[in-house]
């Protein structure tokens, strides 16, 4: 039993950690929700001991099994953390990449943690490592444990790092975001490993998340900190249901969540239908089914406990089916023009026959050049007012289709045809999408200079110039002062603002969104999603949406165009695709978020 | 948060300024007036020591150190910078256009520029002197051309990194012109690393330069250059120490004072 009581943590006399209380009992998950910066992530860390020295406990303790690990203005006992990482607590990190070393083989990295703790013998070790890689799901253990990392795939290599998590039956585990860097299909498969390994070892797990959609999956109780500060904690399903709390309501509403409940449980999957062998990618997609075949069990588990919760789940199913109707209806009579096709709205982008290559070997001289096909034989239209959603696993060939539909990208074959005005776009990362130079107002009024240049007819006044931006400024919802300010001077919510601007200050009639608000926190998604609806209706944009965020995707768009290993596999209304998936593959991707 | 010695003011920044404003004031001053003529020879006056009339004291000539060392100190900091400005220059010129577009052109600029790194900076610089021939102009040629590769380097990795961040991308999707793009987009973003090697490469040039002369191939007689002063004095160490220590100590203050100038303005960040 672990007890956080009252704990505060300062850095530079700073508190990022206020007056915290958590409890964790044996068996139980508990997930610690919030947006980054609320201070989850310097919370674990400090139960863990991994805090860095600069950090100061000003107040409150933490109480492992009546152990005091931690106290107010006591420095790290070290020796006695020692005795608890690893053996008694555990931890799993986001990245699995930078959390392996790369010069060693995997084997080796998790047999540390047995020969620090363990008097075994090496027959034992390896025997016990290999026993671990079974249990988290890494069938052919053997392999693994003579791989380097860099063999292994994303979620494999953190099934190795949950073995060694795991491998010391610790009675706490403390998994930061260990999902957030993975596949959404995979993301599915580590999660139900975690509630597995919990519900057999019957430890305690502090599961630190900032997708509520995970905490609501996997977590008994659940804890949402801000700023800081715990502000509401509570079993699972009574805090989704009923928040106390405005802040934690925000959260839940700015999650576009009624979605999950909307796919009919008929349609996610028995275990794993058999899939068409298709060509290329073949290992990793090897890999991936049998990750897959790995989780079976828990599977089905899983359908049986979600047995129980059904009938409620119904009622709020239909509630919030009703809801997105709505809301839906609302959107088509606002712009009369909205719904695409059928209306008879002109296709302000039409690709026809596209297949794009992209070659290897890059710019060197004495390099073998490659030429691969990453898209083949993409047909389809983006009619005007339209949001086109586009999905698929990464590496699927959804950014060399975008990268091509923008004319980045020249080795292709087939037809693009858009409008007059270069289709524009916004980047995923706002931290690197801004030029870090340049002034807001410099920004905005750098694509009206650059329309100038290439066309004498679009020239324009300085003055008229300035005030453009200025309107720009206006529309996407920031302040006139801003215009002087650079880059670094805002958020990352901000910045995504003018970015948006910027993709819009030359009226395209299609803007390519890529990811647009996947690095930002959940309430600033809702935001900048309402933005770029509201700027939709207004200058009768199209959007070609790229994420691998299905419920994003389920708010945001008309249609969705789904795509798997550089083909297009279908494409239909994002209320029919959700109810009645063409493919199978279709209704896997929907039903792993 | 900010770290010890960040700041707008630091010790090395007001260190620093202080020493090469004093360098700099006396250099540009040397062209102007100086307190005796540097020519004039007074055979009466041969090797006086450090005094009121001659602070520095007199050589061989019976010349006034202190008026040629403030010569000297001019002229090597004009062409040390005028040395940096040629090669700056090229470097960001020819950086750029590798960096950015890569391919052939890549390829050939940067087997030039291993084949300069190939040989010791003095000896190339003696090579391109003799081949050019002796006189200010060359000098600042042929220790610019030595130059360029180091900042080519920087220049062109600098390009290379930023060429695919998403603004850069953005900027050619918005059909912004490929020179626009190299020096109005780019270019800024690269001064922070740049502005390093700048000031590295000022002081590469004040040693070069002085080197140079100390051989006897760089600026020629009349004219005083520290350099040459150094090896003038080289035969009257034992009898006239203070004829080497005052060319060498203004190297020392010129090198030292802007290698702290540097320090203070890159901590204050």
């Amino acid at each position: 039993m672990i007890r956080i009581e009252n704990l505060s943590v300062a850095f530079d006399g700073t508190e990022v950690v206020k007056n915290v209380n958590l409890e964790l009992a044996d068996g139980e998950i508990l997930g610690v929700v919030g947006e980054s910066g609320s201070g989850k992530s310097v919370t674990a860390l400090t139960l863990m001991g991994l805090v860095s020295e600069t950090a100061q406990v000003t107040s409150g303790r933490i109480l492992f099994d009546n152990v005091v690990l931690r106290e107010a203005g006591k420095p790290l006992d070290k020796a006695l953390y020692r005795r608890f990482q690893g053996a008694e607590m555990s931890m799993v990190f986001q990245e699995p990449m930078t959390s392996l070393n790369p010069t060693q083989r995997v084997g080796r990295q998790v047999e540390e943690v047995l020969r620090l703790h363990r008097d075994f013998t090496k027959e034992q070790i390896r025997a016990r490592v290999l026993e671990t890689f079974q249990a988290v799901g890494l069938r052919e253990a053997e392999k693994v444990y003579a791989s380097y990392p860099h063999e292994l795939s994303g979620g494999m290599r953190q099934r190795v790092m949950i073995a060694m998590a795991v491998i010391l039956h610790p009675d706490l585990v403390v998994a930061d975001e260990p999902t957030t860097a993975l596949d959404v299909t995979v993301q599915n498969q580590i999660v139900e490993l975690l509630r597995e390994i919990n519900n057999r070892e019957q430890n305690a797990m502090l599961f630190i998340t900032h997708d509520l959609n995970l905490a609501k999956r996997i977590c008994h109780r659940v804890a949402v900190m801000k700023d800081g500060c715990v502000v509401e904690q509570g079993e699972t399903e009574e805090l989704f249901r009923h928040p106390k709390q405005e802040y934690t309501r925000k959260l839940i509403e700015a999650v576009p969540s009624r979605l999950k409940r909307r796919v009919s449980y008929k349609s996610c999957g028995i275990g794993v239908s058999p899939e068409k062998e298709s060509a290329g990618d073949g290992a990793s997609e090897r890999e991936r089914r049998k990750e897959s075949a790995g989780d079976g069990a828990s599977e089905r588990e899983r359908r049986e406990e979600s047995a129980a919760d059904r009938a409620s789940e119904r009622e709020r199913r239909e509630e919030s089916a009703a809801d997105v109707t709505s809301e839906r209806e609302r959107r088509k009579g606002c712009a009369a023009d909205a719904a695409p096709g059928q209306t008879g709205e002109p296709a302000v982008l039409q690709v026809r026959e596209l297949s794009v290559f992209y070659r290897e070997g890059g710019n060197s001289l004495f390099a073998a050049k490659r030429h691969h096909r990453v898209v083949e034989d993409a047909t389809f239209d983006i009619y005007l007012g339209e949001s086109l959603g586009l999905v698929g696993e990464s590496g699927c060939g959804k950014t060399s289709l975008s990268r091509a539909i923008l004319g980045m990208n020249r080795d292709i074959q087939g037809s693009i045809t858009h409008g007059s005005v270069r289709p524009q776009m916004i980047f995923q990362d706002p931290y690197s999408s801004l030029n870090p130079a340049k002034t807001i107002g410099w920004l905005l009024q750098e694509p009206l200079r650059a329309a100038a240049a290439l066309d004498k007819s679009r020239a324009m006044s300085k003055a008229d110039m300035e005030a453009a931006a200025y309107d720009m400024l206006r529309r996407v919802g920031m302040e006139e002062f801003y215009f002087h300010r650079k880059p670094s001077q805002l958020s990352g919510g901000q910045r995504q603002r003018v970015s948006i601007g910027q993709a819009l200050i030359t009226r395209p009639g299609l803007i390519v969104a890529d990811e647009p608000v996947s690095a930002l926190d959940v309430t600033i998604q809702a935001q900048i999603m309402e933005l770029m609806q509201g700027l939709q209706q207004e200058l009768h944009l199209s959007y070609l949406f790229i994420s691998h965020d299905i419920n994003v995707v389920y708010k945001m768009c008309d249609r969705i165009m789904v795509m798997k290993e550089g083909r297009i596999l279908e494409i239909g209304e994002t209320e029919e695709l959700f109810a009645h998936p063409g493919q199978e593959y279709t209704r896997q991707l929907l039903c792993a978020s | 948060m900010r770290k010890s010695g960040r700041g707008k003011w630091n010790k090395y920044l007001v260190a620093g300024l202080f020493m090469t404003g004093l360098a700099v004031f006396l250099g540009i001053l040397g062209f102007f007036w100086t307190p005796y003529s540097t020519t004039a020879m007074s055979a009466a006056e041969r090797f006086a020591g450090p005094s009121l009339l001659h602070p520095f004291g007199t050589d061989n000539f019976g010349r006034d150190i202190l008026s040629r060392v403030m010569k000297g100190l001019g002229t090597t900091i004009v062409i040390g910078s005028l040395v940096v400005l040629f090669s700056a220059a090229a470097g960001i010129l020819l950086g750029a256009v590798t960096g950015y577009f890569g391919g052939i052109v890549d390829e050939v600029v940067m087997r030039i520029t291993d084949a300069v790194n190939g040989f010791p900076s003095i000896l190339l610089g003696l090579v391109l002197i003799s081949i050019f021939g002796n006189g200010r102009q060359n000098v600042i040629l042929a220790l610019g051309i030595v130059f360029v590769p180091s900042y080519v380097r920087i220049v062109r990795s600098e390009f290379i990194r930023l060429r695919d961040a998403d603004y850069i991308s953005r900027a050619r999707l918005m059909g912004v012109g490929r020179a626009r793009i190299l020096f109005v987009h780019i270019l800024p973003n690269i001064f922070s690393v740049f502005w390093v090697s700048v000031m590295i490469g000022f002081n590469n040039a004040i040693l070069a330069e002085s080197g140079m002369s100390y051989l006897g191939i760089g600026v020629q007689p009349p004219d005083a250059s520290l350099g040459k002063m150094l090896s003038d004095a080289q035969g009257y160490l034992q009898s006239a120490p203070w004829y080497a220590l005052a060319p060498g100590l203004t190297i020392v203050w010129v090198v030292l004072g802007f290698s702290l100038f540097s320090e203070g303005v890159r901590r204050r960040g």
